[in-house]
Formats: structure tokens, C-alpha cells, sequence
């Protein structure tokens, strides 16, 4: 069975000719009736499997609609056609350190946002200690959110995330942010969880990256599937496109 | 719903906490200002309405009921926009949001309650046995808060006007709900109207059960079940409409 079925996943976006956000100039623009939208189909007919145990990469240029789709497969968005069909636990690691809140001490914020990726409070205890340890902020339990500097905020919200075990875990471009050595600590984590069997879909820019972890790769050209198949293949006919059209 | 009880138990207390951070008084505020307003109403209209009985016990249940209503359907107004990032980074059941919302103002709203307790037990000489089933109306009400909320919640994503309209209509509905004035005072020609206004129903029913020590008539029970069942079935309705493109116009 596989972890994840996307079948002709089409999204539109409607970009308002004017930002209307008031009832009162909705309802002056009623009154005008102009045309309210222009459309813009950030994915047109999108297809794949993800098999289990996967590691499955999603590149494409800038604009070319891999934020949306890992969106849709999150459940953040709703596509406008298709469907996805997702077997398993998922966690989506778009942003780190949803939900933490400054005015709460970390111990407070560890456990919302361990609720928030999806586990429960016995499981929570059992690894609490794992990941103050893990960020290296064993010292820092009880104090507020907003005295943390921003590298200990990603830490804490990192070390976290990597302790909810998801059957599947959806990665955006999280491994921008953050040093060097963050950066190779992520990479690291990401080849344990495949090697423990887990499925991940990872998007990103940098096709080094891409090709160190993945095995299979989409790549997305102004929302159109243009290629899909082992990474190598992907990541050539992506050099071509590049240079196809710059 | 249930498998996210953890979420929900650990949003409603960072929800509650949030909101008295940094002040000297904590939660006594929640206490604090329904007694001062109530105090500020009672000096303002003793003499306008001497006659009745009761009234400042009155005043006081009014006023508690009344702040539920207030401060929660304005809470869980703000409930979607004010947490963009558990909207548009992650997925969570956004009912969810306008629940813990709605669930720590039940927490202050309890609290008031506790403290009104003794209050009554001294203005009263002694306290109705009806009081016991003040669960019976507080979960109802819970639900019909619960109900707007949603609603508002929803409509104020893609109208941020919503705020500005909904202050105006709650304290246009204060005047219109028996709090500072008997019913005895609203005309008879308007009262068929009146008394569709289901946060009337709802403070009748509160002072049945804590002021005068009996049970609500079967109106006015009607009433308030049907409010809630109402509230929540358009609540969710419209919720679940619009949530859709709620991560694209957060």
C-alpha cells in the first residue's frame, strides 16, 4: 500500500483585482459588479505515489507550485480537483515551531506544539527530557519563550518536531534557516528516520541536497508534473529545463 | 474531535494563561470587573427601579450570564485570525481554535460563578437548592457561545469588519436583554419580540435557578435548547463552508 496517492491535483488561486477585506467594500463591489477574480492555477493535474518508507523529492523553480502541493498534501489547503490519499500518521514540518507562544515558558510550548504534531501527553513525557537534551537547553526549561534567542527558539522547536514519530513526515525548506551545523544536523536526522522506514517528502532548492537524500523525485514546472522517476533523471532533465528556457 | 483532546486541553490552558500574563492581579481581574461594573450599574439605577425585589442580586446574575456571552463570542471572533501559523503551516481541525477559545472563558466564566456564590448567600440570607443544576443551563449556553463563535469566526477571516459590526450589535443586545432593567418594564405590545432574543431566555433561566429558587417553565427550557442546537447546527454549517480557503486569506 502506498503512503501517499495524489490523483489530478488541480489548485487555483484567485487573486482579487482589488484587495477587498470589508464587508463595506464587498459590498460596493457588488453593487459595481466588476469582474472580482482573476484566476491562476498554481497545480494543473498533479499525479504520483509515494511508496512507504520513501524518501520523495519535490523540485522546481521559484513560483513553479511545490509549496502548494506539499500544502494540499498537509491538509492546509484544498484542492480545486483530485484527490490525496494519505495512509499512516502525518506530520508537516512547513514552518518550525508552530503554535509557540512567547509569553509561555519552553516546558508550556514543548507540549503544546507536541500536541499540535500529534502526540499525546504520556508520549510527550517519556521523550520530554530526550529533548531538552537533544537542543541542548536542559537549563532553559522554565524560562519564557521570549527570552530565548532565535537559535535556541530553533532548537527547541526542532528538537521537538523530531521526537513526534510520524509515519510520514512532509519537509519544506526548514534546512534554510539555521547555520551550517544545524543545517548537517537536519540532514542527518532526515537519513535516521529513513533508515527507521519512514516516508518523507522533502522540497527544495538545492538539488545537492535533493539528490544526497531522495530516491525518487517530481519535478513541477508552472504547476505542471514535467518529469518524474529516480532522482538522478529528474535532476538531469531540471538542469535542461534550466537551460532550456533560463 | 476526541483524538485531539490533548490539543484541545493543552490550547484552552495556554489560552487562559496568556490572557492574565504579565498582569499584577491574574485572574482576579476576571472577578475583579464584572463586581465593579456591576457596582457602577447598581449605583446608576437603585433608585430608578427601588422597588423591585432583589434587584441587585439580579444585576449581578444578569451581569455574570452576560459576560460569558460578551467576552466569548468576541474572543472566538479574533479565534482564526489572531493564530495565523495553525492555520496555514499545519493541519489541525480549525473548530478547534474557536473551541479553546471558547473553552478558557468557560474556565473565567466558572470562576465568576464560584465567587458569585457567597455573594448571594449574604444579599440573599440563603442560597435556592436550584442551584445545583446550574450545569443543566451553563452547558447549553456553552454551546450556543460555542455556535456564534464558529459563525463569527469564520466571516471574520474574509471580513475584518466583523469586529467592528459585532461590538456594536452586543451592546446593542445588552440593552435588549433584561440585565439592567426588570422585564417587568418592557412593554407589553413588545414583548413577544423581547423574549426571542435567546440571551433574555438565557438570564431568565439563570435567575429561575440562582435568585428565586425555581425551575425554568417550559418556554423558557424550550427556549434555550433550542438556541443552542440552532447556534451550533449554523455555526458548524457556515464553518465548515468557508474553512476551505481559510489558509488562503488568513
Amino acid at each position: 500500500m502506498p503512503a501517499i496517492i495524489a490523483e489530478n491535483l488541480s489548485k487555483k488561486f484567485r487573486i482579487p483585482k482589488e484587495k477587498r477585506t470589508t464587508l463595506f467594500q464587498n459590498l460596493i463591489g457588488a453593487i459595481k459588479r466588476q469582474l472580482e477574480y482573476q484566476e491562476f492555477w498554481a497545480l494543473k493535474d498533479v499525479s504520483f505515489e509515494v511508496n512507504k518508507g520513501e524518501t520523495f523529492g519535490i523540485i522546481g523553480r521559484n513560483g513553479s507550485g511545490k509549496t502548494t502541493l506539499l500544502k494540499i498534501l498537509a491538509r492546509v489547503l484544498y484542492p480545486d480537483k483530485g484527490t490525496v490519499t494519505i495512509n499512516g500518521k502525518v506530520a508537516s514540518f512547513l514552518e518550525l515551531g508552530v503554535g509557540f507562544q512567547p509569553e509561555l515558558t519552553a516546558r508550556d510550548n514543548v507540549y503544546i506544539y507536541a500536541s499540535i504534531l500529534g502526540m499525546g501527553k504520556k508520549q510527550v513525557d517519556r521523550v520530554y527530557d530526550d529533548i531538552f537534551d537533544f537542543a541542548e537547553l536542559r537549563k532553559f526549561q522554565d524560562m519564557k519563550l521570549k527570552n530565548y534567542s532565535s537559535g535556541m527558539y530553533l532548537r527547541l522547536a526542532f528538537s521537538t518536531a523530531i521526537h513526534a514519530s510520524p509515519d510520514t513526515m512532509l519537509v519544506d525548506e526548514v534546512l534554510a534557516v539555521g547555520d551550517e551545523a544545524f543545517q548537517k544536523k537536519c540532514i542527518a536526522k532526515i537519513e535516521e528516520f529513513h533508515r527507521q522506514g519512514r516516508t518523507i517528502i522533502f522540497v527544495s532548492h538545492s538539488l545537492k541536497t535533493v539528490q544526497e537524500l531522495c530516491q525518487r523525485c517530481l519535478l513541477l514546472d508552472a504547476g505542471r508534473m514535467v518529469s518524474l522517476g529516480a532522482t538522478d533523471k529528474v535532476v538531469a532533465d531540471y538542469l535542461s529545463l534550466l537551460q532550456r528556457s533560463p | 474531535m476526541w483524538q485531539y483532546r490533548e490539543l484541545i486541553k493543552n490550547l484552552t490552558l495556554a489560552e487562559f494563561k496568556n490572557r492574565y500574563q504579565n498582569t499584577a492581579l491574574g485572574f482576579f481581574w476576571s472577578l475583579l470587573s464584572p463586581l465593579l461594573l456591576s457596582l457602577v450599574l447598581w449605583f446608576v439605577f437603585r433608585n430608578l427601579f427601588r422597588q423591585e425585589e432583589n434587584f441587585a442580586v439580579n444585576l449581578l446574575v444578569g451581569i455574570m450570564a452576560w459576560r460569558f456571552f460578551a467576552t466569548g463570542t468576541s474572543a472566538a471572533l479574533q479565534s482564526i485570525v489572531a493564530k495565523p501559523s495553525l492555520v496555514t503551516k499545519v493541519y489541525i481541525p480549525r473548530q478547534i481554535l474557536v473551541l479553546s477559545t471558547v473553552l478558557a472563558n468557560l474556565i473565567s466564566s466558572l470562576l465568576e460563578f464560584l465567587v458569585l456564590l457567597p455573594v448571594l448567600l449574604i444579599l440573599l440570607g440563603h442560597l435556592p437548592l436550584t442551584v445545583v443544576l446550574f450545569p443543566l443551563i451553563h452547558i447549553p449556553y456553552l454551546i450556543f457561545i460555542y455556535g456564534i463563535g464558529l459563525f463569527l469566526a469564520a466571516l471574520f477571516v474574509y471580513f475584518r469588519d466583523m469586529n467592528q459590526i459585532w461590538e456594536v450589535l452586543v451592546n446593542i443586545l445588552f440593552f435588549c436583554s433584561p440585565i439592567v432593567y426588570p422585564l417587568s418594564i418592557v412593554p407589553g405590545y413588545l414583548m413577544p419580540y423581547y423574549i426571542l432574543n435567546p440571551v433574555t431566555q438565557f438570564i431568565i433561566v439563570y435567575r429561575n435557578l440562582m435568585v428565586n429558587g425555581t425551575l425554568p417553565s417550559l418556554t423558557s427550557t424550550a427556549g434555550i435548547v433550542i438556541a443552542a442546537i440552532v447556534a451550533w447546527f449554523i455555526g458548524n454549517f457556515a464553518f465548515e463552508r468557508l474553512q476551505r480557503r481559510f489558509a488562503e486569506e488568513v
